[in-house]
């Protein structure tokens, strides 16, 4: 059963009041917990037993799968390796996250390595939040690895969020589209203290007419510290587009490091990145609006990582 | 309602001879009356937005006081005259991330509801309905970004409102409803209203003009009056030391 910290950290990272409809698996300190299969949507433990397969038939439409995890035993490094095999032409919604409660001084982690097999025409939206809470002081890291195969015609689309709480988060972003493919990856990590985040993307575009646009939306407060790196390599005729934002606060610092590289003449890459405080004109709009000077800054904070 | 007296904005200047500073606002007096269209209108460099901007608080005052309303707000900050009933329209708006005009009508009406908010977007007229899940981004057009700023600021229903260069960016078809609307809003409210503009759209629905050089008020009256003056001074910023055109002296 639930209890209520489990309910509190699923509310916050799978938006899930209770247990959902369709298709689930919720996985806590490291064991199942729950598991629910639908008609067209299998989930099954792989063969090591290190993780699950979650198999879409083709042609599935508006199925969710929701795949969260959760932890709250001190000491414990949980890693799991999960693939997702979606059919030609399915539609559908694959929610995860992690979210961690720490209530002792041992450090808790969770790394979830994630492959995504996307067959021709499907669509996936994959939605991923991570979280930390807790009254103790132990570390809380999370490592997450998302590789992802676009098949022909194929569109993924990634939001991948860190909401707050973790000490420390190396993520790995790893994309493959294949022709007339589309992907849309939008990050957005807030860390605060002495946290550390690093964000490591490499996307290939290997099809013709593939098309990829990465967003990421960083926002650094207290002492904390974030690297951000998107490499973009072009094989063929394609487009594809970074666009990397940092605000800083307080004494946050940020690195980026965007690179494009196109190896067909016909690749057409871009990039826009920028690192700075809050923009004055902002903040002067939304005060001359009645906000305080306070207030603007979460407003502005909020909507950016919306 | 507003009352400017002797009001100064100096900035640090060393050219020129100056003695380390410049005013840049040089001593303005001037009562505003409730429910006024007013016209403030000069050469580029005269000081037409900072006047504005002080009226605001987004500048601060070096000598003089403000008077809204019978109360001091010199003192006051940017949110403190806002919530006292002055509204600000920027010559360039902000452009946000991931905020809309949505977010933006309802931080400034306290509106959330989706029913009120479409009554209000109908009352301001200019900005469609589809307008309203737009972000507030560098992808709007310049008059796009016109537009959702003016509608912001009637929607909070200020009693006193200031525009800066409303028409910058907007097509001409849409500056004779924009003079309408801003008259319709101070028949309705008794809205004062301070408009700095050079178009004579706005100079011809003002009950007031004020032209402003150098800092100063160098004409307050009607437009009739004011066009001598304007059309010299809209050809040449050398009016005080000027010598005549056929003079060898022309500055220009």
């Amino acid at each position: 059963m639930l209890d209520a910290l489990d309910k509190k950290l699923l509310k916050t990272v799978a938006d899930l009041e209770e247990l959902p409809k369709g298709a689930y698996n919720i996985r806590k300190n490291g064991k199942l917990l729950h598991r629910q299969k639908s008609a067209n949507i299998n989930i099954e433990t792989n063969a090591e037993g290190t993780g699950i397969i979650v198999t879409i038939k083709p042609g599935t439409k508006n199925e969710s799968v929701h795949i969260p995890v959760i932890l709250s035993q001190a000491g414990l490094f949980d890693v799991v390796y999960n693939s997702f095999i979606v059919g030609e032409g399915a539609e559908v919604t694959i929610i995860a996250g992690c979210g961690i409660h720490c209530g002792a001084a041992d450090p808790e982690g969770h790394a979830g390595i994630h492959d995504f097999q996307v067959g021709k025409k499907a669509k996936v939206t994959y939605v991923e939040k991570h979280f930390a809470m807790g009254e103790g002081s132990g570390r809380r890291t999370l490592n997450p690895t998302t590789k992802i195969f676009l098949a022909e015609g194929a569109a993924a689309e990634m939001e991948l969020t860190q909401i707050g709480g973790v000490d420390e988060a190396n993520r790995l972003n790893e994309a493959t589209l294949d022709s007339g493919s589309l992907l849309l990856i939008t990050e957005r990590v807030l860390t605060d203290g002495e946290q550390k985040a690093v964000s490591t993307n490499n996307i290939v575009l290997k099809g013709a007419n593939s098309r990829a646009n990465m967003i990421s939306r960083s926002v650094m407060k207290g002492n904390s510290k974030q690297t951000f790196y998107a490499t973009m390599e072009a094989l063929n005729k394609c487009f594809g587009h970074i666009e990397c934002d940092a605000i800083i606060m307080d004494n946050g610092t940020n690195e980026t490091m965007p690179s494009l590289q196109a190896k067909h003449p016909d690749a057409e890459l871009t990039h826009e990145a920028s690192i700075g405080k809050i923009a004055s004109d902002q903040l002067t709009k939304l005060m001359s609006l009645g906000l305080t000077y306070d207030q603007a800054v979460n407003r502005i904070i909020q909507g950016f990582l919306k | 309602m507003l009352e400017l007296k002797n009001l100064y904005f100096t900035v640090p200047d060393g050219s020129n001879g100056n003695a380390g500073e410049r005013n840049i606002i040089d001593g303005i007096n001037f009562n505003f009356e409730k429910g006024k269209f007013y016209a403030i209108t000069g050469p580029n460099g005269s000081g037409k937005t900072t006047l504005a901007k002080l009226i605001m608080g987004i500048n601060s005052l070096s000598r003089g006081s403000i008077i809204f309303e019978g109360r001091d707000i010199s003192a006051l900050s940017i949110t403190e005259r806002a919530r006292a009933g002055i509204a600000y329209s920027f010559q360039q708006p902000a452009r946000f991330k991931g905020i809309t005009f949505r977010d933006l009508l309802s931080i400034a009406t306290g509106v959330i509801d989706e029913k009120k908010l479409l009554e209000i977007i109908s009352r301001v007229g200019i900005c469609p309905l589809s307008f309203l899940d737009k972000e507030v981004d560098a992808k709007l057009s310049g008059g796009e970004i016109k537009k959702i700023e003016l509608a912001t600021t009637i929607a909070a229903s200020p009693r006193l409102a200031i525009y800066d260069e409303p028409d910058t960016g907007i097509d001409l078809w849409t500056i004779g409803p924009m003079v309408d609307l801003l008259k319709k809003e101070l028949a309705c409210h008794s809205t004062t209203t301070i408009v700095v503009s050079h178009n004579r759209a706005f100079l011809e629905a003002a009950d007031v003009i004020l032209i402003i050089d150098k800092g100063r008020f160098v004409y307050t009256g009607n437009l009739e009056n004011s066009l001598p003056l304007l059309s010299d001074l809209s050809v040449c910023t050398y009016h005080d030391s000027c010598e005549g055109e056929e003079n060898a002296g022309c500055l220009r």
